[in-house]
């Protein structure tokens, strides 16, 4: 598995580019490794005041809070960095990633009693494709590519992967596209 | 009479619409398909490439097609889930018949062709070949709408043939035949990349177009700004520099405006109006008394908005103007197009690289299909039906008298009021759902059920065909071979993947059948959909939509050739206008002389709010398709009346709480959504619903005088809260309404 | 730093691994009805005692996991007992012994998984107890002299005699058939999801050869070994009954060996699910968490409550200048804030794109 990970490109993200239509959502779930069920989550900011909508892929933490919160161990970083969804037959459902993920990630599906969040489109990341919902996104919300690719196409944004929130700094595989010369995104 | 001959909700028992999900495990195959098919989104004018995956004959997924050069495999969540409506439980695969209190029953190929054609003859000896009209669409192939529009002419000879472009982008089809010559958007969307000012008007692109969006925020990485003139703000407007939300009905007046003040500021390009265009004075006349304190009166717009829109517009060295159905959907659609026309053609920036203009095309090949076949006053290669030299030609292409070939028939919606007043007896329709995508559909109702016979041919059975005596189960996008025309004008293959299942078949071997029966079939002699573009090549020779160039090798090769193309060594034509010779008779462009007319339905005392009707990113028109692809109906799952916080505090109207809309024409009921992204004196209702739930209960049928379409952007209504709050969740049952 | 030794563990394991021995002592009566045979999967199973016991210690211990089992046993052992105690029991015989949970997951899936539990289970019922010697059977010597009378066996569990049956009856097939059966059982439900891990694209994206395919092949292999003895000895008269009994125990003893670290480790922990919904019970009677964005209920106060210490006992610290948790605010409203804290990065920025 996994020998044609392409280690040089990324996932940029970039919410106020994302038009809520949901492509990547419909995509999402047609990741082999979801069963249909979509993990990415688009979702109005407040719709009474506006049309604003946001985005949100696992960023795939450098140490993940899900990951130590797991009761069950059910939850693993790979050699790419991955952090993989929750393993099925360790979890628990007790949602302590879902309560805790600073970014809002994962999902507990009630139904079956498991966690599940995004891998990156493990099945296809693994063989060297993009993603499902960076191919399908048409607002560029979403990309997946090297960084020479997005530095070519948005000079005046950098790639950002430090979030602070309260006295906690995350850093991120994913990246969230800033204004030029940021270097962190303080949440909260 | 064409009645439902049961209960609607036993009809929908049997024929849906019903939600198709995708199984837990997906579609059996999908990781070793059969066959991997390049070919395109059956929805919108995009026509984004995609790859079907296909495991004995059925379509079990895609696959994003990275190469295609417009998409580059992005999609909106009509593409992504576009292979759910193959494999359908809903899908016809038998000819029925209806019979009254029984309901639909299967019967024979033989049988129900027959009983049509006994139909047809009865009908237009007892009163004449043009009682006798056909209703087309453009979700149809370049090849199926041009054998409509000979079939109708040439087997059912009949002149009463249109089709449902005519509620799409006529208004823009007029407008630029008028300015232009010539009716296409004029430059590839590539050529937004790097214009400077870009106005979008009245067009929803990130709901309707969602790839289009890559362009315009690529353009906008490139230092572009955006204008969007829009009464709501949608999610492009949310970001962009300058929304100008203007009152429903008063684009022409903006724009208008607009053009005053370039004049008055010299922001004209004095070249190009002097060499290349005609009209200027009288379109400059015509608003000469249009201020900016005018416009923001008529608009309910800031006029600083639209003062610093004008000088944006005025001093840009590159532009691209963009507009859709918020412009055209007016009795004034024409006016309101020749209104942005004339700002262009004011600028002098089109016929240059990043300088552009286009309507953005709805339907899947809203472009193609009113070039060459179903509109009722047009000819292949968007010729003509009364210009003599026009029909001498395709007379002769297709081997009839010119004497035979009927003259200019009724528009869509003027033969729904031709069925009403008795003029027309029988209709055949193909790819259309007037009952949800007409306006007044009571009306249009009335008018079904007075039709003697109605056969259609369709592979769902549409809220319209439950009308229907006979219906022939025909093929869906991916089941038959052929071209279509994007909305840049770059005619695409469309292959196929799957075979009709079961009893069904390809509607051209349907159309070829009922020809060959009514005694034209010589006229049909096609051994499969190539043999059609070539004819249709020769017919579009010399046409302003000259496709001769263009072969199924050469589309194959280039991913699309953009029309014209008038020989076979031709490369296209992305770009139009770099020669500057227009297609008009004086080779030049035409200014138009546009004054401001207010909607054919204004407010009053009695119905002071305006309502105006749209789409929303999950369905897609009618909804025959998606409103039975079960992710896509529950993203949104039922019409919701979206209103501004300050007139629903007027009404006492809470969120959610469902509320009367009453207009002229009936009324129907909605749950609130009380949302600040639309203007205080305008609410908004999407209309893909059937039934209670269609929005199209409440428009108005006054049409455009020129080009025919309804205004469905503007009614007046009046808002009644009822005080039952509604449960506003994905299992809304609205899909299916009757 | 993570220690080498957890010493805590260390003892546990230790001190239940000689409760074994010692237990292994009596029941066998000394070791006076000890099937020597049974020797080295004795030692197999002690060692995988030992491993699991050692880390089951180990995990229990860390924050997240000691949490809830304090948690659970607090409430199990408060006036509400008998409340939670029946919970408990319907839970186990739901989501534990029908495993009703994976069979939302898909039937298929959820049936094959059972018959492998159901197979599994039985069969370390049946030998657990054989290899510590608590269970034998000896033939009623006077039945077994006589050819004409039927075989008549009793049953004995640590020392007493519990059943006499004949051996051909349906108790007594069912008995000493019993391993066959379950390994059919594993067998059918194994290859269910081995021929699934071979070809599910989604599957073969995240598993792997040790965690995900070796413990299938594992279970496929010891039950086919089984079921080869029982073959051996009915149609081959024990002619490969050295090389069945070699291979059969080889398997075996890999399988315990690989229990504490491998993916069966699973079956040890399952039953703390239960653990993880008396919790919610539990949680939702003292109130719910309202999200400071959304101002909508979003868990439990008393998961969030418990979440502060455990990420604070991680290293984590999600508290603010002011004090307040980032924790009280629910993954949506989590999600509209850096989303906010986004918008406004590039509002200050004065443009959104580029």
């Amino acid at each position: 598995m996994a020998q044609s990970y392409k280690v040089q490109q990324e996932f940029f993200v970039d919410m106020q580019r994302c038009i809520g239509c949901r492509a990547c959502e419909a995509a999402c779930a047609e990741c082999e490794t979801n069963g249909h069920e979509s993990m990415i989550h688009v979702n109005y900011v407040d719709r009474a005041q506006t049309i604003q909508t946001t985005v949100q892929v696992c960023m795939h933490c450098d140490d993940p809070v899900c990951a130590n919160v797991c009761p069950a161990d059910a939850i693993t970083k790979d050699e790419f960095g991955i952090v993989h969804s929750a393993n099925t037959s360790r979890c628990i459902g007790c949602s302590n990633c879902v309560m805790a993920c600073p970014f809002g990630v994962p999902k507990k599906m009630e139904k079956y009693d498991l966690m599940m969040k995004c891998n990156m489109c493990y099945d296809r990341t693994s063989v060297g494709k993009k993603p499902m919902c960076a191919t399908v996104c048409p607002s560029g919300a979403l990309f997946f590519g090297t960084r020479e690719q997005m530095e070519k196409m948005r000079p005046n944004s950098t790639p950002v992967n430090k979030f602070i929130f309260g006295q906690e700094t995350v850093e991120t595989k994913v990246n969230l596209m800033m204004p030029k010369g940021s270097t962190e995104l303080k949440v909260f | 009479m064409a009645r439902l001959p049961i209960d609607a909700e036993e009809i929908i028992a049997k024929f849906g619409p019903s939600l198709h999900m995708p199984d837990r495990e997906g579609l059996p195959g999908r990781d070793e398909p059969d066959t991997i098919v390049e070919t395109h989104c059956c929805f919108c004018g995009m026509q984004c490439g995609i790859k079907l995956l296909a495991k004995n004959n059925k379509v079990v997924g895609f696959e994003p097609w990275m190469e295609f050069p417009f998409n580059e495999g992005r999609l909106c969540p009509k593409g992504v889930l576009r292979y759910m409506q193959n494999n359908h439980h809903d899908r016809l695969t038998t000819p029925i018949l209806s019979k009254p209190g029984v309901g639909f029953e299967p019967v024979s190929w033989d049988q129900a062709m027959e009983k049509t054609i006994l139909e047809i003859k009865r009908i237009q000896s007892q009163y004449g070949n043009d009682a006798f009209a056909m209703l087309s669409g453009v979700s149809l192939t370049n090849e199926k709408s041009y054998m409509v529009g000979k079939f109708a002419r040439v087997a059912l000879k009949t002149k009463n043939l249109d089709y449902n472009g005519r509620l799409c982008m006529v208004s823009a089809g007029a407008g630029n035949k008028k300015a232009f010559g010539l009716d296409r958007t004029s430059n590839n969307y590539t050529d937004l990349e790097k214009a400077e000012v870009i106005i979008v008007t009245g067009a929803n692109v990130s709901e309707t177009f969602p790839t289009l969006t890559h362009w315009i925020w690529r353009a906008r990485d490139n230092g572009a700004k955006l204008i969007v003139v829009d009464p709501r703000v949608i999610p492009l407007a949310r970001t962009a520099d300058i929304h100008l939300d203007i009152r429903p009905g008063t684009d022409s007046a903006l724009f208008g405006a607009i053009l005053n003040y370039m004049v008055q500021h010299d922001m004209l390009d004095h070249d190009f109006i002097n060499n290349y265009t005609s009209g200027f004075e009288a379109a400059k006349d015509a608003v000469k008394d249009y201020s900016l304190e005018w416009a923001e009166e008529i608009t309910g717009t800031k006029k600083e908005k639209i003062e610093a829109t004008a000088k944006l517009w005025g001093k840009a060295s590159t532009s691209f103007l963009l507009h859709a159905r918020g412009i055209e959907h007016h009795t004034k659609g024409v006016e309101n197009v020749l209104s942005c026309i004339n700002i262009v053609l004011a600028s002098g920036r089109i016929g240059r690289p990043y300088c552009g203009y286009g309507t953005i095309t709805g339907q899947g090949n809203g472009q193609g299909g009113r070039e060459h076949g179903h509109k009722c006053d047009q000819l292949p290669g968007n010729r003509d039906i009364e210009n003599p030299e026009h029909r001498k030609y395709i007379s002769q292409v297709w081997g009839i008298d010119e004497k035979d070939m009927p003259g200019k028939g009724l528009s869509a919606y003027e033969i729904i009021e031709a069925i009403h007043r008795g003029e027309i007896k029988g209709l055949l329709s193909i790819c259309f759902n007037p009952l949800i995508s007409l306006p007044n559909n009571n009306y249009v109702r009335e008018a079904l059920e007075k039709l003697e016979f109605y056969a259609g041919i369709d592979f769902f059975l549409s809220e319209t065909l439950r009308h229907a005596n006979i219906v022939f189960p025909g093929s869906l996008h991916e089941e038959e071979e052929g071209t279509v025309t994007t909305a840049e004008g770059r005619v695409v293959r469309i292959r196929k993947a799957v075979n009709p299942p079961d009893n069904a078949r390809p509607d051209t071997e349907i159309l070829i059948e009922i020809a060959q029966r009514l005694g034209a079939g010589d006229k049909f002699p096609y051994k499969n959909s190539e043999e059609i573009f070539n004819e249709l090549r020769v017919a579009s020779k010399g046409g302003t939509a000259d496709y001769y160039g263009i072969t199924y090798e050469k589309i194959e090769k280039n991913m699309g050739v953009f029309w014209p193309c008038p020989d076979l060594d031709h490369p296209g034509t992305p770009r139009l206008w770099e020669d500057k010779k227009f297609k008009t008779p004086d080779g030049k462009a035409h200014f138009n002389a546009v004054e401001y007319h207010p909607s054919k339905d204004p407010v009053d005392d009695e119905y002071p709010v305006i309502l105006t009707t749209g789409r929303v990113v999950s369905q897609y028109l009618s909804g025959s398709q998606t409103r039975r692809i079960g992710k896509l109906v529950q993203q949104f799952a039922q019409p919701l009346l979206e209103i501004h916080p300050t007139l629903a505090a007027q009404y006492g109207i809470q969120q959610d709480e469902e509320v009367i809309v009453t207009t002229k024409r009936g009324e129907a009921v909605f749950p609130a959504n009380i949302v600040e992204t639309i203007r205080e004196d305008t609410v908004f209702i999407p209309y893909h619903w059937p039934g209670k739930k269609s929005a199209n209960q409440l428009t108005s049928g006054h049409l455009d005088p020129i080009s025919k379409i309804p205004e469905f952007k503007v009614s007046a209504c009046k808002l009644t809260p009822t005080g039952n709050i509604a449960v506003v969740d994905k299992y809304s049952e609205a899909y299916k309404s009757s | 730093m993570k220690k080498l030794i957890d010493i805590k563990a260390f003892i546990t394991a230790t001190i239940v691994t000689i409760l074994t021995i010692i237990l292994v002592f009596i029941g066998s009566r000394s070791l006076q009805n000890y099937d020597a045979a049974l020797v080295a999967y004795l030692f197999g199973t002690l060692f995988a005692i030992f491993g699991i016991v050692y880390r089951y210690t180990v995990w229990i211990q860390r924050p997240p996991t000691w949490i809830y089992v304090n948690r659970s046993f607090k409430v199990l052992f408060s006036k509400e007992f008998f409340h939670f105690s029946w919970y408990s029991i319907k839970d186990f015989v739901k989501n534990i012994m029908l495993q009703s949970f994976i069979l939302k997951r898909g039937k298929k899936k959820g049936a094959a998984h059972l018959l492998m539990a159901i197979g599994c289970s039985l069969a370390f019922a049946i030998t657990f107890p054989l290899t510590f010697g608590w269970i034998h059977f000896t033939l009623v010597p006077a039945t077994g002299l006589d050819p004409n009378a039927t075989d008549i066996y009793t049953a004995h569990f640590f020392g007493f005699a519990v059943l006499n049956f004949p051996v051909k009856s349906i108790i007594g097939f069912m008995i000493f058939g019993a391993l066959n059966w379950c390994s059919i059982l594993v067998i059918i439900g194994a290859s269910y999801f081995l021929q699934k891990r071979l070809k599910e694209p989604g599957l073969i994206a995240i598993q792997t050869f040790e965690g995900d395919i070796l413990p299938l092949l594992l279970l496929i292999l010891v039950s086919i070994t089984g079921l080869g003895l029982t073959l051996d000895y009915e149609f081959m008269h024990g002619k490969a009954y050295e090389f069945m009994a070699v291979t059969h125990a080889f398997f075996v003893i890999i399988f315990l060996v690989w229990m504490p670290f491998g993916k069966f480790f699973h079956i040890i922990q399952r039953p703390a699910q239960i653990g993880a919904h008396i919790y919610k019970e539990v949680g939702k009677r003292k109130g719910m968490q309202i999200c400071k964005q959304t101002g909508k209920p979003y868990t439990t106060q008393l998961h969030i409550a418990d979440l502060q210490l455990i990420t604070r006992a991680l290293g984590f610290n999600f508290r603010n200048e002011k004090g307040d948790s980032f924790l009280e605010y629910s993954p949506e409203g989590k999600r509209d804030m850096l989303a906010n804290a986004h918008l406004k990065a590039r509002q200050e920025a004065g443009k959104f794109f580029g």
